[in-house]
């Protein structure tokens, strides 16, 4: 009886955690199909927002930008950051220890003072901004996370690993694609999908670092918000429809990669 | 891995090539910086299409957002910030003086336009769209005759205790307690503006008003509360969902506001600069962006249109905000002022 009544209060607790998560975006999703402009009273189904979501030159431009950089970003960063922390690895524990903490510095900052500061560094320097700059900024805000994410990782590996590769004839390099950088797949993909999102949600850094031809998804929606607008909540559903899926197949693709590995050991 | 890498690169290219088609020819650019959802998006393609220009249009949510890229040294030909900061950028020499013969539709202005404060012969600046705040109120709860007794000071009335939404934003804040008190909204008078910081942590505690800023709207809407303070804009929006709301700016005067369009200094194209803000006074142009919008337009003849019989917002008071009343007044730019005010609202917030 006890057993059982833990078992359903522990269980109701896992759904209200649910509830709270993901509530907001269910609500966000639903009252994009509303008829009517109103974000409290569903009073009809329509597709209307879609139709003006797809129609507005600012958004697809907005789509565009946010895409491409936070793909570059991700790609970029993911790449330092993975040679940066496997240099590390292999470092001597002082200039380790301050690296690292150097590397915290950038997350714990609030957004506001690292864009103040790109602005300013971007402006002083006589840099007009646009593209590049607002790629730098992404890359370098990118990359302390794809560190965080693969230091503990690199940690658990066994050094003796990578030795016994060169002892038995690869190169260096081959030692790092074919040994060491395999072993942490898990840790650095998880590293790019943090980058990606924190890419392509952010605000702060991008309004003061973008100059005037660029704009981002997070710009638009930001400055779109005092003025009651369906459309923000289409754009929100089509973004959490894309990175569902994308989280879906990053997890399932290798489940079935493995079944299908193992249907051919049998 | 590689494969992954391989696909991402095809994907850029293809988003590259989309990016860069229609680039064939040097076209002249125009770089507009204006509020978020501040336009019918098809007025930018239509002026495109008019002077083959390309127009690079991007948004901003706050004069002070806005003011800070400037500075920063971002680099638009047209600006579109608030009165009080028209004010200071022409103190700052950050834009410059406009060529009205240019500007040939200047005559299309609304009345209430002709001559703001902050820059009475549009030496610097055009209006672009302009408001007022008042008070909305649910008519099946509160009489008009009730408003026009008590003006800002129903906002005490104890008979309404719970039933009201104050408005949380910078200045706005203070707005009717000075003006319930009888004060400029300029005003620097400590005394006046303690007086109003009183009056406001009284209503705090007798009223229990609910502190918000744009949820009002659906709030109001839906009839939650028998009184808001609201723009004039968010107003028309309210009214014309539901028409048991009304709109009223108390006698004691309130704050009348508008956004006007300026060029830069470092404007790089000046010739169409001149013609954006031209092209923005047209009639048609104007009507689009009011409707789109639904905040009240610079056009005169555009409130005469839509606020007529048939027009899409007749019967909503709202759209046309009181003009030429003497105790209406608009903020000045005054730092002092608005760090004193927002030091003692965080008073008010976290009093008991």
């Amino acid at each position: 009886m006890m057993r059982r009544l833990r078992k359903l209060l522990s269980g109701s607790y896992v759904w209200l955690v649910m509830a709270f998560f993901y509530l907001p975006i269910f609500y966000v999703m639903l009252f994009s199909f509303n008829k009517s402009k109103s974000l409290t009273n569903f009073t009809g189904f329509s597709l209307q927002w879609y139709q003006k979501m797809f129609e507005s030159r600012s958004i697809r431009e907005a789509i565009y930008y946010t895409v491409i950089i936070a793909v570059i970003a991700t790609v970029v960063s993911t790449i330092i950051g993975t040679l940066t922390a496997i240099g590390l690895s292999k470092s001597g524990k002082i200039l380790r220890t301050i690296v690292l903490q150097i590397n915290d510095i950038p997350m714990m900052n609030p957004d506001i003072v690292t864009a103040i500061g790109f602005m300013l560094l971007f402006t002083s320097l006589n840099v007009e901004k646009g593209f590049g700059t607002i790629l730098l900024a992404h890359i370098s805000f990118c990359i302390p996370y794809v560190i965080l994410s693969i230091m503990p990782r690199l940690r658990q590996l066994d050094d003796n690993l990578a030795e016994a590769a060169l002892d038995l004839g690869a190169t260096p390099f081959q030692a790092l694609t074919k040994v060491i950088i395999p072993q942490l797949k898990g840790s650095i993909i998880s590293g790019a999908l943090i980058a990606f999102t924190m890419s392509f949600d952010d605000f702060v850094i991008s309004f003061f670092t973008s100059g005037p031809k660029i704009s981002n998804i997070a710009i638009y929606v930001y400055s779109s918000i005092k003025r009651i607008n369906p459309t923000i909540n289409a754009l929100s559903t089509i973004i959490v429809v894309i990175v569902t899926t994308v989280l879906i197949i990053v997890n399932v693709v290798p489940m079935i990669r493995e079944r299908r590995k193992r249907g051919i050991q049998k | 891995m590689r494969k992954i890498l391989v696909a991402l690169l095809a994907v850029l290219m293809v988003l590259g090539f989309t990016g860069c088609s229609g680039n064939n020819e040097p076209k002249q650019e125009l770089y507009v910086f204006n509020w978020g959802e501040y336009i019918d998006e098809n007025n930018i393609t239509l002026f495109e299409k008019r002077y083959n220009c390309k127009v690079y249009y991007k948004t901003f949510d706050s004069n002070e957002e806005m003011y800070t890229a400037i500075v920063g040294g971002d680099k638009y030909d047209i600006i579109v910030p608030s009165d009080y900061m028209v004010e200071r950028l022409i103190k700052e020499e950050m834009i410059q003086k406009l060529d009205l013969s240019q500007i040939t539709n200047i005559g299309n202005l609304a009345a209430g336009l002709k001559s703001p404060d902050y820059d009475p012969s549009h030496e610097y600046s055009v209006p672009y769209f302009q408001g007022s705040i008042g008070i909305v109120y649910d008519t099946t709860k509160v009489t008009l005759e009730e408003l026009e007794e008590q003006g800002w000071n129903i906002l005490v009335n104890p008979k309404y205790a719970g039933e009201i939404y104050m408005y949380n934003a910078d200045r706005d804040n203070f707005l009717p307690a000075l003006k319930a008190l009888g004060y400029s909204v300029n005003t620097t008078s400590d005394e006046e503006i303690q007086a109003a910081y009183q009056w406001l942590i009284n209503q705090k505690k007798t009223m229990n008003p609910a502190y918000v800023t744009d949820e009002v709207n659906d709030n109001m809407i839906d009839g939650l509360k028998a009184l808001a303070v609201a723009y004039s804009g968010a107003a028309t929006y309210i009214m014309s969902e539901n028409e048991n709301m009304g709109y009223y700016e108390p006698k004691q005067g309130t704050n009348i506001w508008s956004d006007a369009m300026c060029i830069t200094k470092n404007c790089q194209n000046l010739d169409l600069a001149h013609k954006w803000i031209n092209f923005c006074l047209e009639p048609e142009v104007a009507e689009a962006n009011s409707l789109w919008v639904g905040y009240t337009s610079d056009v005169q003849s555009v409130i005469d249109k839509l606020s007529s019989e048939g027009g899409e917002f007749y019967g909503i008071n709202a759209y046309t905000p009181r003009i030429g009343y003497a105790l209406d007044e608009e903020y000045h730019d005054d730092l002092t002022l608005k760090t004193k005010l927002a030091e003692l609202w965080n008073q008010v917030m976290f009093a008991e």
